[in-house]
């Protein structure tokens, strides 16, 4: 059963943000933002509206009841912070925030352009109070220009982005450009609005400055395409979408080769190099699989290497010999042919859904990349696995504990490090500015 | 190491030094952005092993290095200097560099620079406050280390590859090497912690980045589906097409449009937002049907509800149906092609998106500029992408002080 009794942020030390204090005041464009930082060691204060921010609706749920303190999505996006549940609409609201942003090192926040302002709360009024300040705000088209106050979503911001019109099938007809599922196009923005934030953060040690941060969503997915603009530019032709490969100007070999499990395995670079050929040849041989590959003419593709193999890409010889590797990667498991084929340095994948990597040995054990985080809200000693890491430091720990249940560190912040008297919270709690469990 | 000088630096990396021996595209899109926020990027090739991108579909079909529309992008804002690594005099010349250094960056596969001598251990003696950033498809520990990658591999690998997709059919997958972005972004993100935290300890540290290990974070709550609900995202209904399930909203997805193969995108996601659709859509009787009362039924009927969506859309271009909405106050959008972000998006031109710069071989260089405004150290485009070697005179000889009679030597036995 959920408890509302409040887990204090356990002492961190030596993360490499250590010491860096953020308010966050973001939705689902934003909230990675605060979650990389807080995970790196960083004081994260997510700043949420009474009831809790519309994340915390958002499935899939543990054990599909639908709870604030029970989504997914949440816990998923807001590791390592704080929550102070507050109505900043109302004046004490909009003083206690003022409050901790001069303490502050970092704001970050996903509002419509305006609205802070609107509320005595943007950058001008703030950094008034705090010079230090660096102010991210990380929108869906930018501060200013037509677009501006325009509406987003994830969906919105890959398709105006050009990420969606890369993406999908050119063999299934009539069938549309698809998002790729996993709120990329919020990652992608908040990976910059990072970025962006940690450069001003360098900066600010020498300068002792802060700065404003004006990153757009939009922005950030169209320069996130690989070669769909500079093709373009430079050739004034666009490229379009392929079953399960890159975007390109003229068809290129379909990569996605069924296995005998029914999964699918990633397949190019097929002309690697000789030696690795010559391998994979003889393993087919021995299957009695290999047809006519043993003759020469395909060693000398592979004696090219990956220049041999772009100059055959459209042979029929090419054609044939990868119609034959695929006869035989239909007769081999996903996993046996993977990892016979990376033996071979053909940097061949599986498709894999994300749970199947809990299984795999090397990121599982010897990369021990996955997390069991407390959950003692859930029951005594409970801990859950998370995807952990995306980088290992040698200095300077990854560490995250679980997402805030709404408004858990509401009063902790207000009297600890804000000062407030019990009578002043009860005030606040009085005037529905907070609410108290 | 190179001290930054507190009043001249002008972007936020000013005086920051790194060593880059990255290609291809995940490297090259870490080191791009710190040579954005203003760090003296030094790519280091050689004529016999460059950068391979500078050979992919270089402009007017030309063999020159310098001509590639995917290198100019990736490689803006450095210098390039050649040097040869396998010459022993190469090699002092690369500890000098890396005493005045302060960043190492690669993508090379897990033992190359260990086989050079240069690992992490040796760059600490030469250099004790270098930050070590390497960055390959497995890490450089664990059983598979070996293992190659492209940006395809580790999509396919993480899972990012399979999540996207119509349910009940084969992968779309990522249409380009979305990790070779992102295991980029999160070589840039790593460095500049470490950076930050040497500012405050003084320590330098390696950084082992995994591109399939940054995939997996990336897989958003399809790992604690499983660890909390027991459930595969690998299962009949996903992956979800460009459809909603997570938030129970309707109608989102893709609508076709006026024209060949062109879409828009809808994603009503309040009841207000429905109200507002119903509206800028004209009042059609069907709006009204009880089926579609409200988010739920509308989510519960979405194939019906996507039908009739779909009569409206196709009667508007992509770009109608995203000012109709919007001058709603509806999210929606064109599925834009690179054709129309470059020439008519008006908030890109708006924002300055793409930048311009004279290059020698190209005439202009045209590239997508840095996605955000800084007040204080913005963004500016200094320098065109490196032609091959050319700033290898200058890096020799005012950083690395060797006479212009060694230089000439440099050239003459390859090792520049």
């Amino acid at each position: 059963m959920i408890e509302q009794s409040e887990q204090s942020p356990p002492d961190r030390v030596g993360g490499a943000l250590e010491g860096i204090t953020v308010i966050e005041m973001c939705g689902a464009r934003g909230h990675f933002m605060g979650k990389l930082m807080g995970d790196m060691g960083a004081r994260v204060i997510k700043i949420e509206p009474l009831g809790g921010s519309i994340e915390r609706q958002i499935g899939p749920f543990m054990h599909d009841e639908p709870h604030p303190d029970r989504s997914l999505f949440f816990w998923a996006h807001n590791t390592s912070k704080e929550s102070l549940e507050i109505n900043i609409e109302t004046p004490e609201g909009q003083a206690v925030i003022k409050h901790l942003v001069e303490n502050a090192d970092v704001l970050l926040e996903d509002f419509e352009p305006g609205y802070l302002p609107s509320l005595g709360l943007g950058y001008e009024e703030l950094s008034a109070g705090n010079e230090q300040l660096i102010m991210t705000s990380l929108t869906a088209f930018g501060q200013d220009g037509p677009y501006r106050d325009y509406k987003s979503t994830d969906l919105v911001a890959l398709a105006m982005g050009g990420i969606m019109h890369s993406c999908g099938y050119d063999d299934l007809p009539g069938s549309p450009p698809i998002r790729p599922s996993g709120d990329h196009g919020n990652k992608i923005a908040s990976h910059y609005g990072l970025m962006g934030t940690l450069a001003a953060l360098f900066n600010r040690h020498f300068s002792g400055k802060g700065q404003y941060i004006d990153a757009s969503a939009h922005e950030a997915c169209n320069s996130t395409s690989e070669h769909a603009l500079p093709t373009y530019l430079y050739e004034g032709e666009n490229v379009f979408r392929q079953t399960g490969r890159h975007h390109s100007t003229t068809p290129t070999p379909k990569t996605l080769c069924k296995t005998s499990d029914g999964k699918y395995l990633i397949v190019f670079q097929l002309f690697n190099n000789l030696h690795s050929w010559l391998s994979l040849v003889g393993w087919m041989a021995e299957a009695g699989m290999a047809e006519d590959l043993q003759e020469e003419k395909y060693k000398d593709m592979a004696r090219g290497g990956s220049r041999g193999m772009r100059a055959a890409t459209d042979t029929t010889d090419a054609d044939h010999a990868f119609e034959v590797v695929r006869r035989f990667i239909a007769s081999q498991t996903s996993e046996d042919i993977y990892r016979g084929a990376q033996n071979l340095k053909f940097p061949w994948g599986q498709v894999r859904s994300p749970e199947e990597n809990l299984e795999d040995p090397h990121f599982a054990e010897d990369r021990g990349m996955f997390a069991d985080i407390p959950h003692p809200e859930i029951g005594e000693g409970v801990s859950i696995k998370y995807v952990g890491r995306p980088y290992r430091f040698t200095e300077s720990p990854w560490e995250a504990f679980r997402a805030p249940l709404v408004g858990e560190h509401t009063s902790s912040i207000l009297s600890n490090t804000i000062g407030y008297s019990e009578s002043e919270l009860k005030s606040l709690q009085n005037k529905g500015v907070i609410s108290l469990q | 190491m190179s001290e930054p000088q507190n009043l001249l630096r002008k972007g936020a990396l000013e005086g920051v030094r790194v060593i880059d021996f990255s290609w291809i595209v995940a490297g090259p899109q870490c080191t791009r952005i710190l040579g954005d926020f203003g760090a003296d990027v030094i790519k280091v090739e050689n004529d016999a092993n460059m950068d391979y991108i500078r050979a992919s579909r270089p402009v007017g079909g030309s063999s020159s290095p310098n001509r590639s529309p995917l290198f100019t992008t990736l490689n803006r804002n450095k210098r390039s200097l050649t040097l040869n690594v396998m010459h022993p005099r190469g090699m002092e010349l690369l500890k000098d560099l890396i005493k005045k250094s302060d960043v190492i960056v690669e993508n090379f596969s897990s033992r190359v620079l260990e086989k050079w001598g240069l690992g992490y251990e040796e760059q600490k003696k030469i250099n004790p406050k270098i930050i070590y950033c390497s960055m390959s498809g497995f890490g450089h520990s664990g059983r598979d280390r070996d293992f190659v990658t492209w940006g395809p591999t580790a999509q396919a690998i993480s899972g990012l590859t399979y999540m996207s997709g119509l349910p009940g059919e084969e992968s779309a997958g990522w249409g380009f090497s979305y990790m070779d972005h992102t295991g980029g972004f999160y070589g840039t993100i790593a460095i500049m912690m470490a950076l930050i935290h040497r500012n405050k300890t003084g320590k330098g540290q390696h950084l082992d980045l995994s591109q399939v290990e940054s995939g997996i974070g990336l897989t958003g709550t399809a790992i604690l589906d499983y660890t909390v609900n027991n459930r595969p995202f690998r299962r009949d209904e996903m992956p979800p097409g460009n459809r909603a399930p997570e938030r129970g909203i309707a109608p989102h997805n893709t609508y076709p449009c006026k024209g060949e193969d062109r879409w828009c995108v809808v994603a009503v996601s309040t009841e207000d937002e429905w109200d507002r659709f119903v509206k800028a859509t004209g009042n059609p009787s069907w709006a009204s049907e009880e089926r579609f009362a409200t988010m739920q039924s509308r989510f519960e009927n979405q194939d019906a509800l996507d039908g009739l969506v779909a009569q409206w859309t196709i009667n508007y271009s992509p770009h109608e149906v995203f000012e109709i909405l919007q001058g709603a106050g509806v999210p929606a959008g064109a599925v834009q092609t690179p054709m129309e972000r470059v020439e008519k998006d008006p908030q890109l031109k708006h924002r300055n998106f793409i930048a311009e710069i004279p290059h020698e071989e190209l005439g202009t260089a045209r590239v997508e500029s840095i996605p955000m405004k800084m007040s204080e150290t913005p963004w500016s485009l200094d320098r065109p992408p490196p032609l091959i070697g050319e700033h290898s005179a200058e890096i020799y000889t005012e950083l690395l002080g060797v006479s212009p009679e060694e230089l000439a030597t440099l050239y003459e036995e390859g090792i520049a």
